[in-house]
């Protein structure tokens, strides 16, 4: 009895967390559905006449129609570029023994730590004289290149866990090692391969510092950094720039609603493992 | 064999990695005004630059109250959740839900939202103080210099406490549940089985969250940025900002560079001496 009474005082502190948690981006939602003269009257709670106009006049005036698509594509591309080079490299790391792994090993755990701090400035200078600044292809590649580390030591885990033999029987069938790896690891792979693509999603997507320092033309800025522009260019509407908030921000709380326990499981893998 | 494998990801890492790292190092020796094809060098001219830039030595000290404030209240605030929620039978998952959320969102995003809740007089924080009788209390948050600090602190702490959570609850779900049914036949009482089980268990991952926070909130850039620009009179600046802003708006990019070297530095050496140290203690 007293036992119960105490698990149900957790209530109190938790729903307060969980209020402060939401509560924000209620409030964004409802801002950006108000008239002008509502939101500095005293914006409603919850609108009575939503102005979904807003949303039209955001889209158009912070041309979200060609930054969410930039986005998209740059998430896309980075993504599978990840998926790839980093299960290869976990692949290598877990179930091949060769000379200089503890190594690699090592390289890899380094990069992890150094900061972006540490290295933005001379990424700039290093883009620029490759000709990659302004360019979707030196964005994906520097997008690529952050995410190895963790997806690599997070497939790493995933592969160790594998069965031994696993190779040895698709050689036996006639598979060749990149083979083998391809038709038979790969799939066995899939849960780490979800988690991976979901966490470097999002990392991607949000990402803002190097997209910040890359481009400085509007046509090809994803969606972070078109934001900025556009709350930085004129003086926009707060209404419409709570709107065009919105806008960016939807996609990822569609997407967190969907997929989020492969969300939480992958940040714990990655961090924990 | 096995480096046909490892190809692909090495050579990345090498170019977009190494190189810049090793090049931040050179150019903070050199003088660059981020245009020209020319970077004479300058031999330890940046650093004497560096050395009497009040501005970025402000800024270390300020990162330092992110680290803090991320690390004491935020690690504090996620332990205390994930304790709360590991303890709950109905709507863990609900909870669980609603704490990551703000974690999921970009700095831009956040930023934005904060500007419009912090606002001097349409914000909403401001309202409900003057409908409570306490516009007394009222601030222009974001724009005194004696808030803005404290204000940005906790939009840091909002938007990234829900990490440490999610990752103390996957370790409280990892523990065995039979240290915790002897400690009850021996008539533990909660307190002493947080103190003597849960809290050593728990360990492992107490480290690696504050690790993990406390070089989030050293490298906090876009959050400031887009908040109060480090603003006002650098009340809120910070390492990455100024790092920033000595590139671009100064054009001085030797000295940025040897900034980041520092800053760099220092955020390496403090990974290295926290880890050094848990793994002693075990």
């Amino acid at each position: 009895m007293d036992r119960r009474r105490g698990a149900a005082v957790l209530y109190v502190p938790l729903v307060l967390a969980a209020l402060a948690a939401l509560f924000p981006i209620f409030w964004l939602l409802a801002g950006s559905l108000q008239t002008t003269q509502k939101l500095y009257k005293g914006s409603e709670l919850i609108p009575r006449k939503p102005q979904w106009s807003n949303y039209v006049q955001a889209w158009v005036d912070g041309r979200l129609g060609v930054y969410l698509p930039n986005s998209l594509l740059y998430t896309v591309c980075a993504v599978v570029g990840i998926l790839l080079v980093s299960s290869m490299a976990g692949y290598a790391l877990a179930r091949i023994e060769f000379r200089g792994r503890s190594g690699v090993m090592f390289v890899i755990l380094a990069v992890l730590i150094i900061p972006a701090p540490a290295s933005f400035i001379a990424q700039y200078k290093l883009m620029l004289s490759f000709g990659l600044t302004n360019s979707r292809l030196g964005y994906v590649l520097v997008l690529i290149t952050a995410g190895i580390p963790m997806a690599t030591l997070i497939m790493r885990g995933f592969f160790a866990n594998l069965p031994k033999d696993l190779e040895e029987a698709a050689a036996i069938d006639g598979c060749t090692p990149f083979s083998a790896f391809a038709r038979v690891i790969l799939p066995l792979a899939r849960p780490g391969l979800i988690a991976v693509a979901v966490i470097q999603g999002l990392n991607v997507w949000n990402e803002y510092l190097l997209a910040l320092v890359l481009f400085d033309d509007d046509d090809l800025m994803p969606v972070q950094r078109g934001l900025m522009n556009f709350v930085s260019s004129e003086t926009p509407l707060q209404n419409i720039l709570l709107a065009a908030t919105a806008i960016s921000a939807l996609p990822v709380i569609v997407f967190y609603v969907l997929a989020q326990r492969q969300v939480v499981q992958g940040m714990s893998s990655g961090a924990l493992k | 064999m096995a480096y046909a494998f490892l190809l692909p990801a090495l050579a990345l890492l090498a170019v977009f990695t190494f190189v810049p790292f090793g090049q931040a190092i050179l150019l903070s020796f050199q003088e660059w005004d981020g245009v020209s094809p020319s970077t004479p060098f300058v031999g330890l001219a940046n650093y004497a630059r560096v050395l009497h830039d009040s501005i970025f030595w402000e800024s270390m000290k300020i990162v330092v109250v992110f680290g803090l404030a991320g690390f004491f209240v935020g690690n504090g605030i996620s332990l205390c959740m994930a304790l709360a929620v590991h303890r709950i039978r109905r709507g863990k998952a609900l909870f669980r839900t609603a704490f990551y959320l703000p974690g999921v969102f970009s700095v831009v995003v956040v930023g934005m939202m904060f500007s419009w809740l912090l606002a001097p007089k349409v914000g909403i924080l401001n309202r409900l103080l003057d409908v409570v009788g306490l516009s007394a209390l009222q601030h222009n948050w974001l724009n005194d210099p004696a808030t803005a600090l404290p204000a940005v602190a906790a939009v840091f702490i909002w938007f990234h406490w829900g990490f440490g959570f999610i990752l103390f609850l996957a370790g409280l779900q990892d523990m065995p549940a039979e240290l915790y049914e002897a400690a009850s036949l021996d008539g533990a009482r909660a307190w002493a089985k947080f103190r003597y089980i849960t809290w050593p268990e728990l360990a492992p991952v107490t480290t690696i969250v504050s690790l993990l926070t406390l070089l989030a909130a050293l490298q906090i850039f876009g959050t400031v940025q887009v908040l109060t620009n480090g603003g006002p009179a650098y009340h809120t600046i910070v390492p990455t900002l100024r790092i920033y802003e000595e590139a671009f708006t100064n054009h001085r990019f030797g000295a940025a560079a040897a900034m980041s070297v520092i800053f760099g530095g220092a955020l390496v050496l403090l990974a290295g001496l926290q880890l050094r140290l848990s793994r002693r203690k075990r």
